[in-house]
């Protein structure tokens, strides 16, 4: 029993080898694709002289994608691919490749600490770590293994597929955890990136900000399709349309919080002569005023549902009529979110949803009913 | 050899690109809506606080519903605060113009058809190449003045024919440099001084084309004669920047790093700004090549022209407001350490106008100091 297994571990080195040798030259060819140089941080190169780092990364790449290729068409080990011969020649290839690999990684440590691996392109540029040295060491293992190993057949029965299925795996297992990359991968995986970073396009902006209820409030006032200025300052994109209020040229400025799915947003009416802000024209109003005190309380039981639709409307248009015109998405956010701070968006602009219905003129009864999660 | 488009404008040149979407008729400088001054007008009209009327027993929540946001979400600005010095008789000032004449007590600079007269006070140090004696300076040297902050008239300091080249090497030949500044500029010739060969090239060791190089020197006409080297060169070429690290969270409004200066070129003399490395990429940056990277090496927030910072130098302790004027194309590459005072985190974080620095108390010969951007006040 032990010889077979022995066997089938020796066999499944030569694929897990050759993947790894394509995935190597695959991710190196990506970073030099998108940086447009082929020798920035690709690891060891940097033990070269300047002029010989270019050709040295080349090379590199080029061998590991002739390897890789090499050790998987010979694995059969058939007279079409060079029998025997050709197979042995790949695998001592392979062997003496990680053997330079263990060797210029250990100096590569020594001299540049600093410097990543660069085995898999950008993914590997934590510093070469004793993880590394000894991955490149087992696979160095691994394919000398192989030497002298007969043609690789396939299984022939089910105890034979989870047996070699269980040696994948734990192989899989044991190159992962010496892998630093993997915690690289899985960071980039589930990595969100801080509004005031993240790119956002203009036009993105536009729709979002046409899908909002302040447009569809104050965009008569609007003289021009076409913004005047559109500016970003951290997670606000503000844009500018000319206007004209009251036989007044105006600006009319909306400030769009940076986030895809039901940015806040706030407006602000401003003479264009004077730069002095100028009070919002008031939206239709079909329920007549509360008192401030009842509006806080009716907004927070608005977010509840329970308090019912008409008391729903009443907050809303209470809210409305204390806060200045300008501040409508918060107006709105602050009351209904019931302790969740402003600061969140996401949270804000859906609790926000729930009020911001009720005083649109175009809202039905379906409308102010709380959106599901 | 490439040439530099003469179409932009000066400070306002990132502010009259025309991002999608936006009326083309409108980006001439000087429309109303892409004055930087408009825009913090306008944006703070948005966020504007507003007098609170509420009742006793509702003041709490009609102050939070007024101002419209809470704190941390919405900018933190504040229209009433001015831009510029924050205060203004603690802050030295800056004149420029051409030595008329010079002694040990007065200095006279000339420029358009004025004569100007500053005293020097007794320890007053000039530079030229190295420091010395105010009166060892020549008639027709160009001046950069710092004035004492108690007396307009009075000079402390003086910078003769200085020039910085921070940029990309395009083209070497023997010890001269032909030198991109930037897609706004034209490429600048440093010749480097033979004695000044060695002391260059230990800490820019890759004089090649496509690496980084920023050399403080005097003027000499069109070309810079390199007299020092102004930082250490990064290990990458220019186009094989670094991929930033992933930031998550929050990004503090506060970032540390290295604040330098640049020479103006186009920009107004004695305007105080400061060229933020992280523009908006909609309405991009006309300095950068187009085959650039469009990113810096330190992930920072994205503002636009206008946008106000507080620049605080961390080896005098001054700070002042300054707006961001342009994009700096060039020193957001770089990857540098400034060691003025302690050792600042690597990455450039701003790109001061002469004015600028000096007014925080930064020394021209010394290229850099510690600095904190404070964003959003």
């Amino acid at each position: 029993m032990t010889v077979p297994m022995l066997q089938v571990i020796r066999e499944v080195q030569i694929p897990l080898v050759a993947v790894l040798l394509l995935t190597g030259c695959v991710t190196k060819v990506r970073q030099m694709r998108r940086t447009g140089s082929l020798d920035s941080g690709l690891g060891p190169t940097v033990l070269f002289p300047l002029g010989m780092r270019k050709p040295v990364a080349l090379a590199m790449c080029v061998v590991e994608a002739v390897l890789g290729l090499g050790l998987i068409v010979t694995a059969g080990s058939t007279a079409a691919t060079g029998g025997p011969v050709a197979a042995m020649v790949f695998r001592l290839g392979a062997g003496l490749l990680f053997l330079v690999a263990t060797s210029a990684l250990i100096e590569l440590r020594t001299v540049r600490p600093d410097a990543g691996c660069g085995c898999f392109g950008e993914l590997s540029t934590a510093p070469v770590s004793g993880r590394t040295i000894a991955r490149s060491a087992l696979l160095t293992v691994a394919i000398v293994s192989t030497l002298g190993l007969r043609a690789i057949k396939a299984p022939h029965t089910g105890t034979a597929d989870l047996e070699l299925l269980a040696i994948v795996c734990a192989e899989l297992l044991l190159i992962g955890l010496l892998s630093p990359e993997v915690g690289a991968g899985l960071i980039r995986l589930g990595y969100s990136e801080p509004c005031e970073l993240r790119h956002v396009a203009s036009g993105r902006t536009l729709t979002a900000l046409r899908r909002s209820k302040q447009w569809r409030r104050y965009s008569p006032l609007v003289a021009s399709d076409v913004p005047a200025d559109i500016w970003r300052e951290l997670c606000w994109r503000y844009v500018v349309y000319p206007s004209r209020y009251e036989e007044r040229a105006a600006d009319l400025v909306f400030a769009v919080f940076l986030q895809y799915r039901r940015p806040l947003v706030h407006v602000a009416l401003v003479d264009s002569g004077t730069g002095l802000p100028l009070p919002l024209p008031a939206g239709k109003r079909r329920v007549r005023l509360a008192p401030l005190a009842t509006a806080a309380e009716a907004g927070t039981s608005a977010a509840a549902v329970g308090a019912g639709v008409a008391e729903a409307v009443r907050a809303s248009e209470a809210a409305d009529a204390v806060a200045t015109a300008d501040s409508v998405g918060a107006v709105d956010a602050v009351p209904a979110a019931g302790g969740v701070p402003a600061a969140d968006g996401v949270a804000a602009a859906d609790a926000a949803a729930g009020d911001a219905a009720t005083d649109d003129p175009d809202t039905t009864l379906v409308d102010v009913l709380p959106r599901q999660p | 050899m490439p040439s530099a488009p003469a179409s932009f404008a000066c400070c306002d040149r990132c502010a009259t690109l025309t991002p999608p979407g936006l009326a083309a008729g409108g980006a001439q400088a000087g429309t109303p809506g892409r004055d930087p001054a408009r825009r913090r007008l306008l944006k703070a009209a948005v966020f504007r606080p507003v007098a609170d009327p509420a009742p006793p027993d509702g003041a709490n929540v009609a102050g939070r519903l007024a101002t419209g946001f809470d704190g941390d979400q919405a900018p933190a600005y504040d229209p009433s605060q001015p831009v510029g010095y924050s205060d203004k008789s603690q802050l030295p000032r800056t004149v420029t113009g051409t030595i008329m004449d010079v002694s040990p007590q007065v200095l006279v600079l000339g420029e358009a058809g004025e004569e100007q007269r500053f005293t020097l006070i007794p320890d007053a140090v000039a530079w030229r190449g190295t420091q010395l004696e105010p009166a060892a300076l020549h008639q027709g040297d160009h001046a950069i003045v710092r004035l004492c902050p108690s007396s307009r008239y009075t000079a402390d300091r003086v910078w003769a024919n200085i020039g910085r080249v921070t940029g990309i090497i395009m083209e070497r030949s023997g010890s001269t440099l032909l030198v991109h500044e930037g897609a706004t500029r034209q490429p600048q010739i440093v010749g480097i001084q033979p004695r000044a060969v060695g002391r260059i090239q230990v800490r820019f060791p890759t004089l090649e084309p496509g690496y980084l190089v920023d050399i403080i020197g005097l003027r000499h006409g069109d070309e810079l004669i390199g007299m020092m080297p102004a930082t250490s060169q990064p290990a990458y070429p220019a186009n094989g920047l670094p991929e930033p690290a992933l930031v998550s969270g929050r990004i503090p409004t506060s970032i540390s790093g290295s604040a330098t200066w640049h020479e103006p070129h186009d920009e107004p003399p004695g305007i105080l700004g400061v060229a933020y490395p992280a523009l908006d990429p909609e309405t991009g940056c006309a300095e950068a090549a187009l085959s650039g990277p469009q990113h810096g090496f330190a992930r920072m927030p994205y503002l636009a022209i206008g946008s106000v910072l507080r620049v605080r130098n961390e080896c005098t302790g001054k700070d002042c407001l300054a707006s961001v004027t342009g994009c700096a194309s060039i020193g957001r590459l770089f990857n540098d350490r400034c060691v003025t005072c302690g050792t600042s985190p690597r990455g450039r974080v701003a790109d001061l106008t002469i004015a600028s620095f000096i007014a925080l108390g930064g020394e021209l010969e010394r290229s850099c100091f510690n600095a904190t951007i404070t964003i959003g006040e």
